[in-house]
């Protein structure tokens, strides 16, 4: 789902049958030593390329060798991909025993965990692990203060899981003609103004919660305005949140349906990849989009400069990313480790996954954000995104503004920065490093969509059919009204032409007959 | 050294093999899938309840409607355009007229989803992307699938027997007269190729509604592919699959109706 397609994915194709036939050779060659990894992830979700000058390093070949390094023990890593969360979920329970390493999105790892579907991570791994020492401690928070039943005893998702990217949902759009204002709130393309102009994702889970921070618009903006105030605390606040982007009873479906359908006729389309091209193409001007996209979208329409000389070299636009006020949804992909699984060589592999390095490789290749902090991930953002220092003025010179990332990176084993903030121009808090990292007082609103039970999704994607199905324009019961008046017509004058002719033989024949 | 000898049977294995494998074990399978059910505790059940659901569920039922639709007008429209250009290029004299046919066909060579994802430029360049989901969508059918109509329809026409024309004609019959006495009834068989080598993969083909509609439009296949991958509930999906053969079936059927007398069908049933 979250996946990110590359203008060079079909080469990157090219590349994974390569690497599979040679891992096939390579496994029939030396099936008898060494072990076997089976990792089973998003298509276009990790960085398999070796490129010095985009910061790209061969994850894969280089755990192999590392690892033979380290323990003596050659390993073969048999990657594979999948498309959808469900495609992914009916594989494993076709081929159980397949696979030592998944990467499902949140909800469905909420829901292999329920189904006792997973094994746990060891003591060792979660103490003394790269992962433990590297990953962010804000997104190790939400892993350890959530909790999923398995056989009736509530255990953390941490037990289970740990986060490989992150990020948010908002409506990525074009500033030269989009007003920021009216992406305020999620109802902004619900909007003749922008009739023809948005698109929204093709899935029935991103767009479930769309419908329903609409439909709770009113409800959610309450609750903004209280804890303004200061009547809740964040922690009951985010809560409320949350217990509203996941109801899911009979009047809420029906009211989200009626949002979408009525949405529908002011959308451009509905899109599965194909909108962050139609951004940078200039087709549509807003998008609703998961953030990792939103950076890619954004970078990809960027004017092009000459480095040397200055010099335009392909004219673009600045994109911006907005996150409406009532609330966001806030997303993972994490690893877990099916039942049966080679677990001790699962968490070397996402031990090595999480060592900072890897992630940055990950991160600029990927174009997501890893769950990875660490000091090397922090210069690389700063890198990408710093434009001065305090005090320092942008180009317009106005000062710049500070970008706090304290609450992702600090308290990481390892880091030797005392603020760990980037200071920005104010017009780029709009842009990638808002999506890369939102802001604290983004994540205060954002809930997390939970695993819904079988009956709830049936319930949502019968809704999602009827959106996606309906409504049939008139001119079609026309078309099928006069094409079923030509058959009818057609049939009658068929049986009625056989009743006449019956029986009464053609003149020429009888002269033929008689002649012979 | 002796000769290898195959029997008209053992000529036939290959085949067979293919046909066990890759067509009659699989339609089992979906048969299968189409009337079985989860129950509460996951375990599978035979019943019919895929079947009412989807004859009783508006969104389906419209789905359907839609295909159909837009897979008629397709096939009108491809039989509108391929008719007189089959006739004019089967009656011409002219000595390439392969060359000029190989033109038409020529598009069938380049991979179909670049085609499409072309034109969707080219619908964006003259505004149609966006405003026009059903017209754009069947432009993009009909722009794939008329060689499909083009093809048989000349090979009918060009197998023709120029003496009944002839004698229709000695016979005090005019130009038009030979047309729809003679030339269209005995063209039928080509017509009818050309129909259900349109018609069939318009229903299905959502990769050009997909792209052209920006997703607006869902037609069968579009609506069998999310109950696999996204809804999760392959029952359904092939109970999908099973109505969509049935009504292909019976359009067949209705169409072969037509088939009065089997010399006419003069080696231009492509299929």
């Amino acid at each position: 789902m979250k996946k990110m397609t590359r203008i060079l994915s079909s080469v990157a194709a090219g590349a994974l049958l390569f690497t599979f036939a040679a891992s096939a050779a390579g496994c029939a060659g030396s099936s008898s030593k060494g072990k076997v990894l089976r990792v089973y992830n998003w298509e276009d979700y990790i960085c398999e390329e070796d490129d010095e000058e985009y910061g790209y390093v061969d994850l894969i070949s280089a755990f192999e060798k590392e690892y033979e390094e380290q323990t003596g023990t050659p390993v073969t890593v048999e990657y594979s991909t999948f498309g959808t969360n469900e495609n992914m979920y009916n594989e494993l329970k076709i081929n159980a025993a397949g696979y030592d390493l998944v990467c499902p999105s949140d909800y469905m790892i909420m829901k292999m965990i329920k189904e006792d579907m997973v094994e746990p991570f060891s003591e060792e791994f979660l103490t003394e692990g790269d992962y433990a020492k590297y990953a962010s401690p804000y997104i190790k928070g939400i892993f350890e203060t959530n909790t999923a039943m398995v056989n009736g005893e509530e255990k953390p998702w941490a037990d289970y899981a740990v986060a490989y990217m992150w990020g948010t949902m908002g409506y990525v759009y074009n500033p030269e003609l989009v007003d920021k204002e009216d992406l305020s709130s999620w109802a902004g393309i619900w909007s003749k103004k922008y009739g023809n102009m948005s698109t929204i994702k093709d899935s029935v889970r991103d767009s479930y919660f769309l419908g329903v921070a609409y439909v709770y618009g009113d409800e959610l903006t309450a609750l903004a305005q209280e804890y303004k105030n200061g009547t809740i605390d964040e922690k009951t606040y985010n809560a409320k949140i949350t217990e509203i982007m996941n109801r899911t009873d009979e009047d809420t479906i029906e009211s989200v349906k009626n949002a979408l359908l009525d949405l529908k006729q002011y959308l451009y389309g509905f899109e599965v990849d194909s909108g962050k091209q139609d951004m940078i193409t200039g087709k549509i001007s807003i998008n609703f989009a998961w953030s990792g996209d939103a950076v890619y979208a954004m970078d990809d329409a960027e004017p092009i400069y000459d480095e040397e000389t200055g010099a335009l070299i392909s004219k673009g636009i600045y994109l911006n990313y907005a996150i409406p006020e009532e609330c966001s949804n806030i997303w993972f992909d994490g690893w877990v480790m099916p039942k049966g699984a080679n677990t001790e060589l699962a968490e070397a592999f996402i031990n090595f996954l999480s060592r900072p390095e890897n992630a940055v490789a990950n991160m600029n290749y990927i174009g997501y954000t890893s769950a990875i902090a660490g000091d090397a991930v922090y210069e690389e953002m700063l890198d990408w995104y710093s434009e001065g220092e305090e005090g320092d003025l942008d180009e317009e010179g106005n000062p710049l503004v500070k970008y706090d990332l304290n609450y992702f990176f600090a308290g990481v084993e390892g880091g030797t920065y005392n603020d760990y903030s980037i200071w920005v121009s104010e017009e780029s808090l709009d842009r990638q490093i808002f999506a890369q990292y939102p802001t604290e007082e983004v994540i205060s609103r954002s809930a997390i969509m939970q695993n819904f039970s079988n009956e709830e999704t049936a319930a949502i994607n019968e809704m999602w059919e009827e959106v996606k199905g309906l409504p049939i324009p008139v001119w079609a019961y026309v078309v099928i009204a006069v094409i079923a008046g030509v058959i009818v017509v057609a049939a009658l004058s068929y049986v009625y032409k056989g009743k006449r002719t019956a029986g009464k033989p053609k003149k020429g024949y009888k002269l033929l007959k008689r002649g012979a | 050294m002796t000769k290898l000898h195959f029997s008209r049977k053992q000529l036939c294995i290959p085949y067979a093999l293919f046909l066990l494998l890759f067509v009659v074990i699989p339609m089992l399978m979906i048969l299968f899938y189409a009337f079985t059910g989860e129950g509460a505790d996951g375990s599978l059940t035979f019943t019919f309840s895929n079947f009412a659901k989807f004859f009783t569920s508006t969104a389906k039922l419209s789905t359907l409607l839609m295909s159909f639709t837009i897979a008629i007008i397709s096939t009108a429209i491809c039989l509108l355009i391929a008719y007189p250009l089959a006739y004019v290029l089967a009656r011409s004299n002219w000595k390439k007229k392969n060359v000029l046919l190989m033109i038409f066909i020529m598009p069938m060579w380049i991979n179909f989803v670049l085609r499409i994802t072309a034109l969707r430029e080219l619908l964006d360049l003259i505004g149609l992307l966006g405003t026009q989901n059903y017209l754009n969508t069947i432009i993009g059918m009909v722009y794939d699938f008329l060689p499909f109509m083009i093809l048989p329809l000349y090979t009918t026409l060009e197998k023709l027997d120029k003496s009944y024309l002839e004698a229709a004609a000695d016979l005090g019959g005019n130009k038009f007269t030979v047309f729809t006495r003679v030339t269209f009834p005995l063209s039928m068989p080509g017509v009818i190729s050309g129909i259900t080598m349109v018609f069939m993969p318009s229903m299905t083909n959502y990769v050009v509604s997909d792209t052209l509609s920006n997703f607006n439009i869902t037609i069968l296949g579009k609506l069998i592919d999310e109950y696999f991958t996204t809804y999760d509930n392959w029952h359904m999906g092939s109970m999908i699959s099973i109505i969509l053969l049935v009504i292909i079936f019976l359009t067949l059927l209705a169409t072969g109706g037509f088939k009065e007398d089997k010399n006419n069908a003069r080696g231009a049933n492509l299929w």
